[in-house]
């Protein structure tokens, strides 16, 4: 049974068949409902073309990039240096770990309101939300990685007089970036959510905006070619997340 | 690298701050101490937020901070007992603090009640459809691009469509959206966990020639149990933040999102901030249980990395 499900061309067919059914569906039932209630496949896709054709659509691409790489960039330094910083540091390791669970639990989503009675609303407000949503978790794995380092180890090093710099470069740094990276890939959906939680709640701009635009105007197929678009966006970033884990699981000795 | 099942229990207190050295007096090791640094910290932190707050000046009078956030927990958890009995002053229990109370109160049950109905809705059909998933192949095939491309959707952009379909008042947009944030996390989980079924299992349950529902219920959804509890901490977690978003974005009544709008657009920013303590109990109170369950019920499963 298996060589029949295995061969090329039933593989093919049946991903293929998942595809046509779905669009099938989608085009059958977004042209028979209400127009503010949904749009068809094909009227989707125009609209797409229009929106490219006319730059709306990159120009909210860009800027929701921009926010996006902006905040969580800053979010993985800053959490993975700290992180470090307190892998090496035991007694601040055990010091924050418990608040540190507390807001990676804490729907970040809650805090928007707080951020925007402090700061200005723009970019910066904007900012501080992509970088929330990011920090935690890449923070709360980076300290898995510092949990996990056996004291032996770092003993060990120091034993053989080991300097400072060296302990960092040779065994704190290779030991705790593979945790660094499962952080990441947490952290890269979160902060996406994040982007357009900020464009819808902070101020119009981006991809989030691009929807609120569209919805403006009646178009659903436009609200639905921006929402494609960011799921194209969320995919890819999933995907490069799990490329880069990948490569740094063999170090870690987990191949799944 | 094998650790122990979970992220929390190796939180507390496994590993000690400081190694105990002999000869260190009474005031060094209570100092070096896991508890003390645990309230050190605390303390920084609380410190930290009040001063920076202070700082900004008499025109953010009104921002959130820990000295008006003490104050406004009885306020908002018991008003009644806390103007009447401790301050004994019945007057100052205004009809606004009332009002804001009963609010909170019911945004607790709504929110939460919601949040659990959900997971637990996407729990049932989530596992059923992963099972089916990770063991029939062409079920795999049909439905995998799906799951996945629902997964990487950020749950946020819909909420503009899903309104227009569910309305804002009766919840069910909430509803809708915490669905959709929990689903696909335990589909795609239990996928992995069914397909990773091990294989001498399947090969007795071909010998004694069991029923493929015996070996997809009897047999897949107990060995990936480790695979659907990751789903369901996954699912928890959007979910929460997905119940919150719907909230703020579609004005639900009488739940803790519209509680923060609400008290944050009135100005009483310390209030609004009691039910985001709530939430992030309730954030942690899911990991608690979920770690707790993982090593009462699955001892055998020691999580990798």
């Amino acid at each position: 049974m298996n060589s029949i499900w295995d061969s090329r061309l039933v593989r093919f067919s049946t991903y293929a068949a998942g595809l046509l059914v779905g669009a099938a569906l989608w085009e059958h039932f977004g042209g028979k409902v209400n127009a503010s209630y949904g749009a068809p496949l094909s009227a989707t896709v125009k609209r797409f073309i229009f929106l490219v054709s006319n730059g709306q659509l990159q120009e909210a691409v860009l800027g929701s990039l921009e926010l996006y790489f902006a905040g969580f960039i800053a979010a993985v330094l800053a959490a993975s240096v700290f992180g470090l910083l307190m892998s090496r540091l035991n007694y601040l390791r055990v010091g924050f770990e418990n608040y540190i669970m507390l807001l990676y639990a804490t729907p970040m989503i809650a805090m928007v309101p707080f951020i925007k009675s402090v700061l200005e609303i723009g970019f910066a407000a904007k900012f501080t939300v992509v970088f929330m949503f990011g920090f935690f978790p890449v923070l709360f794995n980076t300290l898995e990685g510092g949990r996990s380092l056996k004291p032996e180890m770092i003993e060990v090093a120091k034993s053989f007089r080991s300097s400072e710099l060296a302990l960092w470069r040779d065994l704190l740094i290779p030991h705790t970036v593979p945790f660094i990276l499962t952080g990441l890939r947490q952290g890269a959906g979160r902060a996406l959510v994040g982007v357009v939680a900020a464009e819808f709640l902070i101020s119009s701009s981006g991809l989030g905006g691009l929807i609120q635009d569209q919805q403006g105007k009646y178009s659903m197929s436009g609200v639905f070619a921006s929402i494609a678009v960011l799921t194209a966006m969320g995919l890819l970033l999933m995907w490069i997340g799990r490329v880069l884990e990948n490569h740094m699981a063999a170090w870690r000795g987990l191949n799944r | 690298m094998t650790t122990d099942a979970g992220a929390t229990t190796r939180i507390s207190g496994s590993s000690t701050a400081v190694r105990a050295q002999p000869g260190h007096g009474l005031l060094w090791r209570i100092v070096s101490s896991d508890i003390f640094a645990k309230i050190l910290v605390g303390v920084v932190i609380v410190m930290v937020w009040q001063i920076g707050m202070d700082r900004l000046g008499s025109n953010f009078d009104y921002v959130a901070r820990p000295s008006g956030v003490v104050q406004a927990i009885p306020v908002t958890i018991a008003p009644e007992w806390y103007f009447v009995n401790v301050l004994k002053t019945p007057e100052a229990y205004t009809p606004v603090i009332r009002a804001a109370h009963e609010r909170f109160k019911n945004g607790i049950v709504s929110t939460i009640g919601a949040i659990f109905i959900g997971l637990f809705i996407s729990l049932v059909a989530g596992t059923v459809v992963g099972v089916l998933m990770g063991r029939i192949k062409a079920v795999d095939r049909l439905l995998s691009f799906y799951v996945i491309a629902f997964y990487a959707m950020p749950m946020v952009a819909i909420v503009p469509v899903v309104v227009n379909w569910f309305g804002s008042a009766g919840g069910g947009t909430r509803m809708a959206i915490i669905l959709f944030a929990g689903f696909f996390s335990i589909t795609m989980n239990m996928a992995d966990g069914a397909r990773a079924t091990p294989p001498e299992y399947l090969d007795v349950a071909k010998a004694y020639r069991a029923k493929p529902w015996d070996v997809w219920f009897g047999i897949a959804i107990p060995a990936a149990m480790p695979y659907l509890l990751a789903g369901i901490r996954l699912a928890a977690g959007r979910a929460l933040v997905g119940a919150v978003i719907a909230e703020m974005l579609t004005g639900t009544p009488n739940s803790l999102g519209n509680f923060i709008l609400l008290e944050a657009g009135n100005l009483r920013y310390d209030e609004a901030f009691v039910a985001v303590l709530v939430l992030s109990f309730f954030g942690v109170g899911i990991e608690v249980v979920l770690n707790w369950s993982t090593r009462t019920f699955l001892p055998w499963y020691r999580r990798e990395g």
